[in-house]
């Protein structure tokens, strides 16, 4: 093999390894967090410009024809740490725009035209980083030890910057496959229910940024101390959209199909070019790949959106039964009992009077009132129901007391303390649960999966607790697949444990929908019309295992239509009608009220 | 079989709307099953029931907003099962949803010449100054915005958004949702029941059943998506079973026993 | 003072340019909606066809009119056969955003693969020049705010007072209502992206006179100015690009004053985040995101 190809199979590897390391940062970012983060690559510039700057000498040696900050000579491999942590410094402020408010599309142009924007200010602002020009000369890793000329250093260079690729593979992979990683997908998947359900979605968000900003920091560093020039031309908003068409084509959601993708696009791509005849104009070709990038997003989008490699289905369940099958202890099969009470998440809890209590709760919006001085209080370990014509505010409280939505007026006590101003997935944590009304199951996770997703104070589901990985968290994922197990068996959906709960019929995913309530461990469950579509004798089943439920200790409130159903299983009733409270009590003594009768049909 | 919005009602106006056991509903399951029910030219019909009863999807699937899974729509005697709201539009049903009723950032003006958007041009005013004889309050706000009008100045100028084409058919989908009740007894009382004086069917369905009740010459009753009853409105109000069939206490014919 | 008033006519030019193309993206986006990102590059592809109309010899203005039909068709063409597949299938609106850069990288680059990364200017003269009050402005300058004004008010005239410009209105209000009202609305957004397409294709033109010199990319930076318009006045509200453009135009053209001109763009980048961050649906708080 000649020198030159030698020289460059070994560039090819540094590129192949840069371009592996900033896929996988997005991967993480959009694949599992679901941040659409158009504005990527300047992670990765900053982590360039920072590796540069700090390697550099001070701008006044070199005979001073390049203007910069830092110029702190500093030796391998600080460069290279400072890339990686100033990439998720720049990462934080963008939080405030992917925060809780913004939409996918308004955040992603946001970020687009702030990429951009500090393009722009780079390229005009000498004295940050030269400017247009850009940096050059910048000095290489260990340079004064080893030629940097030579093959086994160009060689060296590039075997490390694959090993840090796979090192970093890995890494994700222990993030993504453990509950911080279902957590994130969750989030992904649907954020009003991840959120919930417990999640603190903003620092969620935060974390992948931050994360996704530091390989991409280090990637630009790595890259740097290769090529050792970097300019503003390196890195326009054209350069993140090739790495998001790197993961979409190589697969979203997974981390393998990041690194393919990185290998096909940013470097089979420029590579294939250079082996193209330079035919027409100068220009012609690399403007032709540009399109071509273009036509491949556009049709994988439409062909295979998954990508080349798509996000695995993780057979969880399966996985377990097979362990078990060969391990110690055994699976044993649930009694066909009804559903009993999981064991309480604990924390101190004020035992004494009501679980919940509101004083004049009132919500309006666009001028209509919609729940209007509202003053319940709901006794413990009751199974207390929710009726009313439509319109009457029912969902809307229950929204309110949830936290969904905020109530402008009055308060709301639960378990002693004022959460009416605390934030919905802080609710969620101290056991106030609730279901929507509308189907909100994770599509892409499976039911087990959902179910999981649910459980409260988990050890694998912070970012440290991941990083330890399943040795840390394992046994108690364990325990609570057999939680899930023992309500799927009650459900009578084990045999969909695996299954992708967006393919369930819809009143499977509502039986989908209250198990994963009850994986939270709630002490208030707040059911919203939960047995819309679902047959009688199923629905009655579901009665009978809330009121086991409530005879553990567990309170449930439940919105349904159902007055049969309520005759069965609530006592007490409230009857919700315009917004106001109109009386309480069982439905015997609700029928025998002329003012009950009258809402309902005068509505 | 398609009506000529323009024409001045000389002849009867209405046609006759049927279904012959409809069943229709989401992603192919049924929210209502089997539903036969018939509205003739003059007649108020209601179509009254607890929530979740299925009246809503029942009235979007009567002009194709929701898929008939089975059985026939009738329109004049030719089956148009499926056929779409701007199909149903030109042939002259007048189809008020419950939400999303009309026009915000339009003007009253704008969203009455939407409504006759299928009239000749030269023609849309005098018919603006028809339906505004039948709403007058709306007279005083034909240039504010839709979207700034209360709830019941917004339902007239979504019952005469419809009117501009003088259909042969109205069908109503909760009227008086978020009405004041003096409000929508008003708008039953005065307007509803008017809408049948041309000669058009009116089929309206309600959660207000005392109130609906008093302006209908026919009602259904429909409970968890089949129609339990079907009578003249003073009938159904006398029988014990009304009122049970909406708070649920008897046990309904077809429920299934204990276990 | 004078630097200032001067920089303020230059604010009116640019702002005239930028209500062009921002009140076609804003009334196309309401219509369809759809964030077209990809309307940059039309905008500079059919400023390189004035720009061959304009080179065997004809008036630029001549070939504007070339512009415009193209502009129309090619915006016709997107969306008719690349995003509304997309939107019937259920694809996300930011998945959709990412088609639409897609198209943005094929439109350009190819325009860039057939006229070189060189950049080209129309043969055209400047006309005298012209000063009062303080604003000094070309000629072609001249021309190109009555152009903007004629579009302004020919697009409120038809938004306004046409059978046409209403059903347009009510399409992008309610697309279901429109049908229930017997609107054809497929033809709507046909028509509609033909007249957006067609501002898309002057606005292009205009810029590309106003730039002096322009090259396949020129027009991604005018694109955050075109966004931040949009955003400002609210997204779908024609009127509100039109108060955003001025806004924005006038903004960019005083903050050079102040700060170097390499920076101007600056000041809309930082209105457009705070809008964003602030209140997404527009000073009128009347937009919307579909």
């Amino acid at each position: 093999m000649s020198q030159g190809t030698l020289f460059y199979l070994a560039n090819l590897l540094v590129y192949g390894g840069v371009d592996a390391i900033a896929c996988l940062g997005l991967s993480m970012q959009f694949g599992v967090g679901g941040v659409s983060n158009f504005g990527y690559i300047i992670f990765q510039a900053a982590g360039a410009y920072t590796a540069a700057v700090l390697s550099l000498p001070s701008d006044h040696a070199n005979g001073g024809f390049q203007a910069y900050i830092g110029g702190l000579g500093l030796p391998f491999p600080l460069p290279w740490i400072g890339a990686a942590l100033v990439g998720g410094l720049v990462a934080l402020p963008f939080t405030l725009l992917v925060g809780r408010r913004l939409t996918g599309q308004v955040a992603a142009i946001g970020l687009l035209v702030t990429a951009v924007m500090a393009n722009l200010l780079v390229n005009n602002f000498v004295p940050l980083f030269n400017g247009a020009a850009g940096l050059s000369l910048v000095p290489q890793p260990l340079q004064n030890v080893v030629n940097p000329q030579s093959q086994t250093y160009q060689w060296v260079y590039g075997v490390v910057g694959v090993l840090i690729a796979v090192a970093i593979y890995f890494l994700f992979r222990r993030l993504t496959e453990s509950p911080y990683g279902r957590s994130l997908r969750a989030m992904r998947d649907n954020s009003p229910v991840a959120d919930a359900l417990g999640k603190d979605l903003l620092s969620l968000r935060t974390a992948m940024l931050v994360v996704g900003g530091m390989a991409a920091g280090l990637s630009g560093g790595i890259l740097v101390g290769f090529i050792t020039l970097w300019s503003p031309g390196a890195w326009g908003y054209a350069e993140t959209i090739v790495l998001f068409a790197a993961v979409i084509i190589g697969g979203t959601g997974n981390h393998k199909g990041a690194i393919l993708g990185a290998i096909l696009v940013p470097l089979g791509f420029e590579e294939a070019t250079r082996f193209i005849p330079a035919i027409g104009a100068p220009g012609l070709i690399p403007a032709l790949q540009w399109v071509a990038v273009g036509v491949l997003i556009v049709a994988f989008l439409w062909f295979r959106p998954q990508g080349i490699i798509p996000e695995p289905r993780r057979r969880i369940f399966a996985k377990a039964l097979a362990a078990r099958a060969g391990g110690s202890e055994a699976l044993a099969p649930s009694p066909p009992s009804s559903v009993r009470r999981l064991s309480s998440s604990g924390g101190a809890v004020n035992e004494e009077g009501p679980i919940l209590i509101t004083e004049e709760v009132g919500v309006s919006f666009g001028g209509v009132q919609a729940v209007d001085g509202v003053s319940i209080r709901i006794e413990r370990a009751r199974l207390t129901g929710l009726i009313g014509p439509n319109g009457a505010g029912k969902s809307t409280l229950l929204s309110a007391l949830a936290g969904t939505v905020r109530a402008t007026e009055g308060r709301i006590l639960y378990q002693g303390h004022d959460v009416t101003r605390e934030h919905t997935y802080l609710r969620a944590r101290s056991g106030l649960v609730r279901t929507f009304q509308l189907a909100s199951e994770f599509k892409r996770l499976t039911v087990v999966e959902n179910l999981l997703a649910a459980v409260p104070h988990q050890r694998g589901d912070t970012f440290w607790g991941a990083l330890r990985g399943r040795r840390f968290w394992g046994k108690e994922e364990a325990t609570a697949i057999d939680q899930a197990k023992e309500l799927m068996d009650q459900f009578g959906l084990t045999e969909y444990a695996d299954t992708y709960a967006g393919n369930l019929s819809g009143g499977q995913r509502r039986l989908v929908e209250i198990m994963r309530a009850l994986m939270a461990r709630p002490e208030l469950l707040l059911l919203d019309e939960p047995m819309a579509g679902i047959h009688p004798t199923l629905a009655r089943k579901i009665g009978k295992s809330l009121q086991n439920l409530c005879a553990d200790g567990m309170t449930i409130l439940l919105v349904e239509h159902e007055l049969a159903f309520m005759d069965e299983f609530c006592e007490p009733v409230i009857v919700m009608a315009e917004g106001r409270v109109l009386a309480e009590g069982t439905m015997a003594e609700l029928r025998g009220q002329s003012e009950v009768v009258e809402a309902y049909l005068v509505g | 079989m398609s009506a000529e919005p323009g024409t001045p009602g000389t002849t009867p106006r209405g046609a006759a709307l049927a279904t012959e056991l409809v069943s229709a509903g989401y992603a192919g399951r049924p929210v209502v099953q089997e539903i036969s029910i018939r509205v003739s030219p003059g007649e108020v019909v209601s179509v009254v029931g607890p929530n979740g009863s299925g009246k809503s999807t029942l009235l979007k699937a009567l002009v194709g907003v929701v898929q008939v899974l089975s059985g026939k729509v009738i329109w004049d005697g030719v089956e148009v099962t499926n056929w779409g709201p701007d199909a149903a539009a030109r042939a002259g049903v007048g189809y008020v949803p419950q939400v999303d009723d009309v026009f915000a950032p339009l003007t009253v003006r704008e969203n009455l010449e939407m409504g006759g958007y299928l009239l000749p041009v030269r023609e849309v005013p005098a018919r603006i100054t028809r339906v505004l004889e039948v709403f007058p309050q709306l007279a005083k706000m034909l240039s504010r915005k839709a979207g700034r009008l209360s709830g019941g100045e917004r339902k007239m100028l979504a019952m005469g958004r419809v009117l501009m084409l003088e259909p042969r058919a109205f069908i109503l989908d909760e009227p008086t949702a978020n009405l004041a009740p003096a409000l929508a007894q008003s708008l039953l009382d005065d307007h509803v029941r008017q809408l049948s004086a041309t000669g058009a069917s009116v089929l309206v369905v309600e959660q207000r059943a005392r109130a609906v009740l008093a302006i209908s010459d026919r009602t259904y009753v429909l409970t968890g998506g089949r129609c339990q009853m079907e009578g003249a409105p003073a009938d159904l109000i006398a029988s014990p079973d009304f009122v049970d069939t909406f708070l649920g206490g008897r046990r309904r014919a077809g429920d299934p026993g204990e276990e | 003072m004078s630097l200032f008033i001067a920089s303020i006519g230059f604010g009116i030019v640019t702002a005239s340019v930028l209500a062009i193309a921002a009140v076609g993206f804003t009334v196309q986006f309401g219509v369809t909606d759809v964030l077209n990102l990809a309307y940059a590059s039309v905008m500079i592809a059919c400023a390189y066809l004035a720009y061959l109309i304009n080179q065997t010899g004809q008036s630029v203005w001549l070939a504007m009119v070339a512009a415009a039909l193209a502009g129309g068709i090619i915006s016709l063409v997107i969306n008719k056969y690349i995003y509304a597949p997309f939107q019937r299938r259920g694809t996300s609106p930011t998945a959709v955003v990412i088609v639409s850069l897609g198209i943005l990288l094929i439109i350009e680059f190819a325009v860039q693969a057939i006229e070189g990364p060189a950049n080209v200017s129309y043969t055209m003269g400047q006309g005298a020049t012209y000063s009062a009050a303080g604003l000094i402005l070309t000629g072609v300058q001249l021309i190109i705010i009555a152009l903007s004004l004629v579009f302004m008010v020919g697009l409120h005239l038809l938004l306004r007072y046409t059978r046409f410009g209403k059903a347009m209105r009510a399409t992008a209000a309610d697309r279901t209502l429109a049908r229930n009202c017997g609107i054809r609305t497929d033809r709507v957004v046909t028509l509609a992206c033909l007249i957006t397409g067609a501002l898309c294709g002057v606005a292009g033109t205009v810029f590309a006179i106003n730039s002096g010199s322009f090259g396949a990319t020129s027009a991604d930076l005018f694109l955050v100015l075109i966004l931040a318009a949009v955003f400002l006045g609210g997204p779908g509200q024609p009127y509100g690009a039109m108060l955003g453009a001025l806004v924005i135009g006038v903004a960019t053209e005083v903050s050079a004053v102040f700060i170097t001109s390499d920076y101007k763009y600056v000041s809309a980048f930082v209105i457009l985040l705070v809008v964003l961050a602030v209140r997404p649906r527009g000073i009128f708080n009347a937009g919307a995101i579909g």
